[in-house]
């Protein structure tokens, strides 16, 4: 095979880093450590990020909302308030199974006596566009309106299934109603939204109780184009619109994740710096030589330069046997959060988390890593060109 | 005349110290001329060394006019520099300088991948190098595996392979005992004679000295006696 100056180069630049022995080995597992810890942390976001997006969509928003006007999600007092009838287009979309209506309602429950405020939820038993379980909430032979309660609020009100209690509501006049309610089913959701202080009971029950017939606070939409029925009483909330406190949330906490792996990263280039460095000074003897043969001292900065670029492709190498286990690991089998990250309120948490790599994730990882690499490799070999080689040649200058 | 090879005219060379200019070199004024087997002698701090590498374009001069191969050495940009070192000069420095990573053979060859030489070339061209030093034994050692006198018949192959105009050996023998000495010596005059290769030594070792056709003697940076000792 013909060598090229440029192949000359890097057999040198090759041969140079192996006859470094450990030194090298030392640099480029380090590296390994670094790219791999990267991937990984990244995959987990994107994963996190996915499954979230994923969980959300199947319990609580489908692929979009309507949302009566007034409706405040964080102000309990507009709750009462907030519920218009359902337009013919709007029935038509919910008998194809395309849109689940919702009402929400501030209410009291007397769980034990004890007395704790709620948000109580009506929607259809039959719905088929969410998870959750609500077909439970047809039965009710036992004389008390059935209820769903998510793990974490059973857990808080010392209640299980088959537990009964009252509930108090105010009609759309403001008087004050109550419900007798029995927990049928405590469902276990990954959407900590649906469980943190909700009860959900059939949607026309809670129409009756609220004297509300065919109104509703919000829509889950099976389809972003009946977005298009948003009319004076309702407003249309994308997906995007909906994730965006969630990817927020994540990008924060990936925020600081990086700020510790900046951290690594800084280590394992001060690593090849000083190893830049020490053999820049160790080695001037053989800068005088190469520029003494011929060689420009921009080629022979070229040489170092590929040195230390030559660390990061056998931290690839050594990554690859490293991380493709560990990579493999995670896609397959997943990472289960500890039970505790359920009460943190973080969607996408709550299940075992499988690890997805995008070629643009693993890629941006090694982009972010050879421009580290090359700049720590790079900036110590500028004193090469403020290096005279009559000085080179004789192991002197700086 | 067109065999002239270096041209210096009233060159000076000073090194700035702590305490003003220190001058190396004071109003040299030489001609060295193809296929010569000359010797810049002299002591310890004589300048030989700073001469030799003004020469090799390692260096420029403070002051005067020096030009090799009709080229004014301070005139030229790095670049140009390195080419004219790479095409025309063969270095061999004192201790040896081979690339401790590359074998014999890559030594050897390196000078002329810098010259983009094709591999067939190449290759003739290593080989021939390495059988006017008697190394082809040695093909596939690295340089530790070999004593002092191989590795600088090494240097000497790697100086010679693209056999170039000049060159410019720097105490060639100064590590090596009387047996090795008087190898590399004998190698160096036999291509001198049969290539016409011109060789500019500096050296205190009277055993070069005995070889050189012509001594040129620095005594404190200034030439103090310029003879030829033996009939070129």
């Amino acid at each position: 095979m013909e060598r090229s100056p440029q192949m000359m180069l890097l057999k040198l630049a090759n041969r140079n880093i192996l006859g470094n022995g450990k030194r090298s080995l030392i640099n480029m597992v380090i590296l390994a450590i670094v790219l791999v810890g990267m991937i990984w942390m990244m995959a987990m976001f994107h994963s996190w990020t996915f499954s979230a997006a994923q969980q959300m969509g199947e319990w609580e928003h489908g692929k979009g909302l309507l949302e009566q006007k007034d409706y405040d999600p964080y102000d309990s007092f507009s709750w009462d308030k907030s519920h218009a009838p359902l337009s013919r287009e709007l029935m038509n979309a919910i008998a194809a199974d395309e849109a689940v209506p919702i009402l929400l309602s501030p209410a009291v429950i007397y769980p034990q006596g004890r007395m704790m405020s709620v948000q109580v939820r009506g929607i259809p038993a039959d719905q088929k566009l969410l998870k959750l379980p609500t077909s439970a909430l047809r039965d009710s032979s036992s004389g008390y309106a059935p209820a769903l309660i998510g793990t974490m609020l059973a857990k808080n009100l010392r209640i299980k299934n088959g537990d009964t209690f009252t509930m108090r509501l105010k009609d759309a006049s403001g008087a004050y109603d109550a419900l007798d309610l029995q927990v049928v089913t405590v469902m276990k959701s990954p959407v900590p939204s649906v469980d943190g202080g909700a009860i959900w009971v059939d949607l026309e029950r809670l129409q009756s109780v609220k004297t509300m017939p065919n109104e509703a606070s919000i829509i889950v939409l099976g389809d972003p184009v009946l977005g298009s029925l948003a009319d004076r009483d309702w407003k249309y909330l994308s997906v995007e619109t909906l994730l965006a406190d969630t990817y927020k949330l994540v990008e924060t906490k990936k925020a600081g994740q990086f700020v510790m792996f900046g951290l690594f990263i800084f280590l394992a280039m001060l690593a090849i710096f000083d190893t830049q460095v020490l053999s820049l000074f160790m080695r001037r003897k053989e800068i005088g030589t190469l520029v003494a043969l011929g060689m420009t001292q921009r080629k022979v900065i070229m040489l170092f330069t590929l040195e230390g670029l030559l660390y990061l492709v056998y931290a690839i190498g050594i990554g690859a046997v490293m991380g493709i286990p560990l990579f493999l690991y995670f896609a397959l089998h997943g990472w289960s959060m500890p039970p505790e990250y359920d009460s943190f309120g973080i969607a996408g948490l709550s299940e075992t988390l499988r690890f997805s790599y995008p070629p643009n994730l693993i890629l941006s990882s090694l982009l972010i890593m050879l421009f580290t690499t090359w700049l720590a490799s790079w900036l110590p070999t500028l004193r090469i060109s403020r290096l005279k080689p009559t000085d080179a040649l004789r192991g002197r200058g700086r | 005349m067109n065999d002239i090879l270096v041209q210096i005219k009233n060159m000076c060379k000073s090194f700035p110290t702590g305490e003003g200019d220190f001058p190396a070199l004071k109003n040299i004024s030489l001609d060295v001329r193809k296929g010569e087997f000359t010797g810049i002698v002299g002591p310890s701090g004589s300048g030989k060394t700073t001469l030799l590498n003004i020469i090799g374009s390692l260096d420029t001069q403070t002051s005067g006019e020096i030009s090799v191969l009709g080229k004014a050495i301070d005139k030229l940009t790095a670049k140009e520099s390195a080419a004219l070192r790479s095409r025309h000069f063969g270095f061999i420095f004192q201790t040896y300088n081979l690339l401790p990573v590359y074998t014999v053979y890559e030594n050897v060859e390196f000078p002329l991948l810098l010259l983009r030489m094709d591999k067939e070339a190449r290759h003739k061209a290593v080989i021939r190098a390495l059988e006017w030093v008697g190394l082809m034994d040695k093909i596939k050692s690295r340089p530790a595996q070999l004593s002092g006198g191989q590795c600088q018949r090494v240097a000497i192959a790697r100086a010679m392979v693209k056999e170039p105009l000049l060159v410019l050996a720097d105490e060639p023998t100064a590590n090596l005992d009387t047996e090795n000495s008087l190898h590399i010596l004998d190698t160096m005059q036999r291509l001198n004679s049969e290539l016409g290769t011109t060789f500019i030594f500096s050296t205190h070792d009277q055993k070069v000295i005995n070889y050189l056709k012509r001594v040129i003697r620095l005594v404190d940076g200034k030439v103090a006696s310029d003879d030829v000792v033996k009939a070129g």
